[in-house]
């Protein structure tokens, strides 16, 4: 199982600056909130398409394609369920489809797949490095972003420490494949107590090896990696925020909306 | 809550934060493809971890809680709900530490007793709760889910998670934590006074505001209760001018609560 999205692909989307890259992902969250009607969320689809073509970043929107449909299957449900406005086709108990109820559970789950389909773009084209890099750019403190850093970078070793762990208790004959859901996940209790002791264990030394380094001497520390902010950043910043005055103005003009019919 | 603060200030507290944020992480990612309910939640049994870690490591297992749910949601893609989602998280790590203050300070959080397991039980549920709501109340308050879905499958899933795992867990490593001197008051000594004359009544606020707003929250979204103080336009599915209105001032009153703790 993949823990990291990124696809190192070159492209010109995955050399911009960090805090461009995170400030893109605001600027499409905002255009996408203020809208309702799948019409009106079709360009930014139409966009985030694009976006994947030129980053070559269908892979992994091809492993969460599962994620997709049931994003947008089980919201357009939900909705149908809540949203009882309008006049009904169908009133059956709690069941309430009316065009109006249609349009607004098709809308947010088209929504969330869209907000989805961003966020796959922004892991697919970001390191983690150039995430804390942009997040310190904006003013998040970079002990903040060291400990975001730290913890992506022991995540798949703790998983490979459990997963020697579970090896090892299996050659021993434990069983972590019979009984219920919930038996079988009590039984890995006793596999992450070592995992657990192994990584307090590191807490001290890495302590240590951190303040030996001069970690926390300065509150504006030097960093090894350095983006300069390009005429392409600033192009497309300026098409951001272009897009999300666009989107507002569909919101404030009600062309966005689903008027209950 | 200043102590949320001046954690950052201590390197053995940073590394902690990452070590708890990467064993959530670690423990979370596999489960992401057992749902609970498809597309909105999935089977969360790593909500174990941010309470065993609550109770070693106070404030560094809230950020760690934060983190870890934010690498778990990068793996799934992430949305402008999220943000809830990372706040949600900050108070599910902190709230069992504080609560255990308040009831049980100078105890064990390993559960021998009747008496012990009642406070336990308050801790997590509180927690659950709390969590439940910030999470339910911002994704309502966004019209992308109700909150009746999100406000009461989260918990459950921590309720079953730090009922049915956390204590084995904290039986087993609490002894080990506190032998090698890496619990929170061992780590941060300055930072134990005297309990503020303020706790009993934070705890009282904090029970007010978190039950008060899972139980409006609940009303409001399925449209069992409609505030008629407010306008018709206001109390109209998706609901989410009402539960701005009416639920943002009893999650305001759960932070103040937490605050005064």
């Amino acid at each position: 199982m993949p823990i990291y999205l990124y696809l190192d692909r070159r492209t010109f989307i995955h050399r911009l600056h960090p805090a461009v890259k995170i400030l893109t992902i605001v600027g499409i969250f905002w255009s996408v909130y203020w809208v309702d009607n799948p019409i009106s969320l079709l360009p930014i689809a139409v966009l985030l398409l694009a976006g994947a073509q030129l980053t070559r970043a269908w892979p992994n929107f091809y492993s969460l394609r599962w994620l997709f449909i049931l994003v947008i299957f089980a919201t357009t449900l939900t909705w149908i369920v809540f949203y009882r406005q309008g006049k009904p086709l169908v009133h059956l108990g709690p069941l309430f489809v009316s065009r109006a109820s249609l349009e607004y559970g098709f809308g947010r789950g088209i929504k969330l797949a869209e907000l989805l389909a961003t966020s796959v773009l922004f892991l697919s084209t970001t390191k983690v490095e150039e995430f804390a890099f942009g997040l310190a750019e904006m003013g998040v403190p970079y002990r903040v972003g060291f400990a975001i850093t730290l913890a992506f970078r022991l995540v798949p070793l703790f998983i490979d420490s459990a997963l020697t762990v579970v090896q090892a208790q299996r050659l021993r004959g434990y069983d972590f494949d019979s009984g219920s859901l919930m038996t079988r996940v009590r039984r890995y209790v006793p596999v992450t107590v070592p995992v657990f002791m192994g990584a307090l264990r590191k807490a001290n030394n890495m302590a240590m090896a951190l303040e030996a380094r001069g970690f926390g001497y300065s509150a504006r520390p030097t960093s090894y990696v350095h983006y300069e902010m390009r005429t392409v950043d600033v192009m497309m910043l300026l098409g951001v925020i272009v897009l999300a005055v666009a989107y507002f103005l569909i919101y404030y003009s009600g062309y966005g909306a689903i008027a209950p019919r | 809550m200043s102590e949320l603060r001046s954690m950052w200030g201590n390197t053995r507290m940073v590394v902690l934060s990452a070590i708890s944020a990467a064993l959530y992480a670690a423990v979370l990612v596999p489960f992401k493809v057992v749902p609970l309910i498809p597309g909105v939640t999935e089977l969360r049994p790593a909500n174990a971890i941010p309470v065993v870690c609550s109770f070693l490591f106070g404030p560094a297992a809230a950020w760690g809680a934060a983190i870890g749910n934010m690498i778990g949601d990068f793996f799934g893609g992430v949305g402008p709900a999220d943000i809830f989602g990372f706040f949600a998280n900050i108070v599910y790590g902190y709230v069992p530490y504080k609560v255990w203050q308040v009831l049980a300070r100078g105890q064990e959080p390993v559960i021998r007793s009747p008496a012990t397991a009642v406070k336990y039980t308050v801790a997590c549920l509180l927690a659950s709760t709390f969590c439940a709501d910030i999470v339910g109340w911002g994704e309502n308050l966004l019209a992308l889910r109700p909150f009746l879905m999100l406000g009461n499958a989260i918990v459950f899933n921590n309720m079953l998670a730090a009922m049915l795992l956390s204590p084995f867990l904290l039986a087993a490593i609490y002894p080990r934590v506190k032998a090698g001197h890496l619990l929170y008051e061992d780590v941060m000594p300055e930072q134990q006074g005297a309990a503020a004359w303020t706790a009993p009544l934070g705890l009282i606020l904090l029970v007010v505001g978190v039950f008060g707003a899972w139980t409006a929250g609940n009303l409001i979204s399925t449209g069992y209760w409609t505030p008629h103080a407010l306008p018709a336009s206001m109390t109209q599915p998706p609901y989410d001018r009402a539960i701005g209105i009416v639920v943002t001032p009893l999650v305001a009153v759960a932070v103040l609560g937490l605050g005064l703790m």
